[in-house]
């Protein structure tokens, strides 16, 4: 059964590094990274969507909230088949506490991510189907 | 005394007015009426004299008619001769009755036949009427023969009629009787003849009788009223005939009516004047009732006086106006003086007098001495037996008629000593007040329902620097800064509708007489219905030190909040910065353990360079932040920005020409601001990047910087021809730190935060208009 991921991220590092990790872990055999949430954006409209998206908050023109906000009013259905994770280095409680109300996260991951944290995602996908 | 004098005058006549004044009437009424019956007698006598006149002219005509008609009858019997024969009778009977208007005929008798008569045919009827067979005239007839003499018989109506007097003359030839020669007298001619009608001229009436020859019986000839008395009448007695004529008054009462009226006015007049004495007599009898009751009243209100004299609550005294020796003092005036009463009346009014109030005392004196005044009033001090002043009300009254000589007057003496300490301690009280008033920092108007201030404290000038205010209302609703104008007027409204009740807190600006304004804080109170303020009473307090403090710390407390504010996000986005790198070495390392692959540790060993330059970018970039917020004092210096400008185009000349660009630069030479000189280039330099940097593919980059003086500030302008933001989307976000918008790797969201917080570390303000696809413009406000 193939698994795909989506990662949106502007720094340039941390995809570097988790292309590194989602490899190593083999729970994916489909995976995409964009440096914006518009190119991710672009993208969904050409393709069904993934099972699982890893989306930044911080990035320029379209931050993570508005691409979520822009998910919840274009994609309203699609999203539903879909396993949301905000992933951001930031432990500021307000993020965390934003995250909670929307009900389409389904959780918030603190940088650097790890093993554990895809194992996480994995199992969350087996109980999802 | 006057008493004396009325009763003296009464005497019986005044006692008893009704018997004197009955008295007086009946008296004037007996000598009235004396005189009258004496008149009456006059009037009574004249008349009777008149009758008898009458009666005597009466009586002389008849006796003419008679002689005349005798000398006839005798011219006729002359006429007959000795035969008894008359030869001319036609002659000589014609010329008697024709020259004789007293005759009216003539007739012969022979024998007592009548033969022959004149005038004929009047008379004819009675010829041969024989007398002496007529037993009428046969007495009268036989009785003129007898005696021989002639006799005039009748009156009787005529044998040819007419009633008649006929006077026979018996004619005797040779002394033997022949007959009669007769003359007929008419008795309406006799009558008329007599004089009777003329005489009696209405006033009186005539009868004519005669005793009836055979009868005896008095024959009454004239027609006559019935009312005639023959009491009043006069007779005549004409023996030729035996007549009587009576003269009778018509009114036999007139002396009488005459005097009646006369009668009656002076009974009228003896009672008016009886009246008279009556009321005249009456008047002292009233004149001594009344003194009698006034002498009653005198004494009751003398007596009334005299205890209202000595009881009254309030001293009196009678003083000689012109010795100023005190006559007498009631009780209370002995009270408040100590002084009994022998030595009282031994004392002068002035020796009672505080000497320092006896000049004007004195003074007015003078005056109702010399009847200028008749009284007067004033406030003064008396000194007691006991040495103590007393303060009293004095009102002196003279008591002499006025114009005369002074003699004594009545001074009314009032303790008001408790008034005037009263009055003294209210000066007091108001002294103090008034200072305390006058000398508080508070300023406090009265203000008019016109707007008017009435009264204000001194420290009015003290604080405002006014002198007065002015009485036009308007002016001082004017002093009120524009801002709170309107919320005072609605405090004095609250305040109008409230009386009584303080307005408290109206806080407002005060314009001073330098031109600035001053924060005072006011209570308003509406005092309208408080007659001795009739007004608002308005407390200001200087609060301006206060206010100023407050609007500082209201400023403070907004930097800090905003500061604060700065400071978390700073904080958030520094966490979340250095998180990123930390957490990228993290991961890096851990693959780098893990991958036993020397190209990939090559690789990671790149990677971790990377992150470590990052690392370095953003520490420097957190630093240049840092240094803008924490140094407070940097210092600033006047700077001519057009000279910046050029270094920093100068510098940027590369970046310029790379971009094909084009900078105009039109800031004014004189543009002087004060501002660090760092900061100018850094902030320079920052826009000309950022324009550059975000300018649009199809045209070249213009940009053009220029700067105006508005209101003393200089605002600086940036104006590009670039790609613009969108304001809605982004707002004020552009100024945040690590806000960027476009994918331009070059954009790290930082100039313009730093620019931002440069200019405002300067005092300065920031503004962005923007327009997607056309441009951006920046001014920059400097302080």
């Amino acid at each position: 059964m193939s698994k795909s991921v989506w990662i949106i991220d502007d720094d340039e590092i941390y995809q570097m590094i988790i292309k590194k990790i989602i490899t190593q872990s083999e729970i994916f055999n489909e995976f995409e990274y964009f440096l914006s949430a518009k190119a991710a954006i672009e993208r969904l409209k050409k393709r069904a969507f993934p099972d699982v998206i890893l989306v930044d908050i911080n990035m320029p023109i379209m931050d993570g909230w508005q691409f979520l906000d822009y998910l919840r009013k274009e994609f309203r259905d699609e999203l539903k088949n879909s396993l949301i994770f905000i992933v951001s280095s930031s432990i500021a409680y307000s993020d965390i506490e934003k995250a909670e109300n929307y009900k389409e996260i389904s959780g918030f991951i603190t940088k650097p991510v790890n093993w554990s944290n895809l194992k996480m995602i994995e199992n969350m996908i087996k109980r999802s189907i | 005394m006057a008493n004396n004098n009325v009763k003296s005058s009464h005497n019986v006549f005044s006692r008893r007015p009704v018997i004197t004044a009955v008295l007086i009437f009946l008296f004037l009424l007996i000598i009235g009426f004396f005189i009258l019956w004496q008149r009456y007698q006059i009037l009574i006598e004249q008349r009777l004299n008149e009758m008898s006149v009458i009666t005597e002219v009466v009586e002389q005509n008849i006796a003419q008619t008679l002689k005349t008609g005798s000398s006839a009858a005798l011219s006729l019997a002359l006429q007959i001769d000795d035969n008894g024969d008359i030869k001319n009778f036609e002659e000589v009977a014609s010329q008697l009755v024709d020259n004789n208007p007293n005759l009216d005929g003539v007739e012969t008798v022979p024998d007592g036949i009548i033969k022959q008569v004149y005038p004929y045919e009047e008379n004819k009827d009675a010829i041969n009427y024989n007398i002496l067979e007529d037993p009428d005239k046969r007495g009268e007839a036989l009785k003129a023969i007898q005696e021989k003499k002639m006799f005039f018989a009748g009156p009787f109506e005529l044998r040819q009629g007419g009633l008649a007097i006929i006077g026979r003359l018996p004619v005797f030839i040779k002394n033997e009787f022949w007959g009669f020669s007769a003359v007929i007298i008419h008795f309406d001619n006799l009558i008329e003849n007599s004089g009777i009608k003329e005489l009696g001229n209405g006033k009186y009436d005539f009868q004519f009788s005669k005793l009836h020859p055979v009868t005896g019986e008095e024959e009454f000839f004239l027609e006559r009223s019935d009312n005639l008395d023959l009491s009043y009448s006069e007779t005549i007695n004409l023996p030729d005939g035996e007549w009587n004529i009576y003269v009778i008054p018509t009114k036999p009462q007139e002396p009488f009516n005459v005097l009646l009226p006369v009668a009656i006015l002076i009974a009228l007049f003896s009672g008016l004047f009886g009246w008279f004495i009556y009321y005249v007599l009456r008047q002292p009898g009233i004149l001594s009732q009344k003194v009698k009751e006034q002498s009653g009243k005198l004494a009751q209100s003398e007596l009334r006086f005299r205890t209202i004299f000595n009881q009254a609550a309030i001293g009196m005294m009678r003083v000689d106006s012109k010795t100023g020796m005190i006559l007498e003092a009631n009780q209370q005036c002995k009270d408040l003086l100590g002084y009994s009463d022998e030595e009282l009346i031994k004392l002068d009014y002035r020796a009672v007098s505080h000497p320092e109030d006896t000049g004007t005392n004195t003074s007015m004196m003078e005056k109702l001495r010399n009847n200028e005044i008749r009284e007067y009033s004033l406030q003064k001090r008396l000194i007691r037996k006991n040495g103590k002043y007393l303060w009293v009300n004095l009102n002196v009254s003279a008591l002499w008629p006025k114009g005369e000589e002074a003699t004594s007057h009545i001074a009314i003496i009032e303790d008001i000593s408790a008034q005037i300490a009263a009055k003294q301690k209210l000066i007091e009280n108001e002294k103090r007040f008034r200072s305390l008033v006058e000398n508080s920092n508070e300023i406090i108007l009265i203000i008019n329902v016109q707007g008017e201030a009435i009264y204000f404290t001194p420290s009015l000038k003290r604080i405002t620097g006014y002198d007065s205010l002015s009485l036009s209302g308007a002016d001082i609703f004017s002093m009120i800064h524009p801002q709170e104008k309107e919320s005072v007027l609605e405090k004095f409204m609250e305040a109008n509708e409230n009386p009584g009740t303080p307005i408290t807190d109206v806080v407002m600006r005060m314009k001073t007489k330098f031109d600035n304004y001053i924060w005072v804080n006011a209570t308003i109170t509406n005092l309208l219905n408080e007659k001795s303020i009739d007004g608002y009473v308005v407390n200001l307090r200087d609060v301006t030190g206060k206010m100023e403090a407050e609007i500082n710390l209201n400023k403070s407390y907004d930097f800090v909040m905003e500061q604060n504010k700065r400071l978390l996000n700073f904080a958030y986005i520094v966490s979340h910065n250095l998180r990123s790198h930390s957490s990228n070495f993290q991961s890096i390392l851990e693959l780098y353990e893990i991958d036993g692959n020397k190209d990939d540790k090559t690789c990671y060993i790149n990677m971790l360079h990377k992150v470590s330059e990052n690392l370095n970018q953003s520490l420097h970039d957190l630093n240049e932040v840092v240094s803008i917020n924490t140094n407070l004092n940097i210092v600033a210096a006047p700077i001519k920005v057009r000279d910046y400008l050029i270094k920093s185009i100068d510098v940027l000349s590369l970046q310029i020409d790379r971009k094909r660009g084009k900078i105009i630069n039109d800031i004014p030479e004189e543009m002087v601001v004060n501002f660090n000189p760092a900061y100018m280039e850094s902030i320079l330099l920052n826009f000309i990047t950022n324009a550059l940097r975000y300018s649009h593919q199809e045209r070249d980059p213009v940009i053009k910087i220029s700067a105006e003086k508005i209101s003393d500030k200089w605002i600086m302008e940036i104006r590009d021809n670039g790609i613009g933001i969108d304001l809605d989307k982004y707002g004020e976000k552009v100024f945040g730190l690590y806000q960027t918008f476009t994918s331009n790797a070059e954009s790290r969201g930082v100039g313009l935060f730093i620019s931002k917080n440069q200019i405002e570390a300067m005092g300065g303000e920031i503004k962005i208009e923007s327009c997607i696809n056309k441009g951006t413009i920046f001014k920059i406000l400097f302080k």
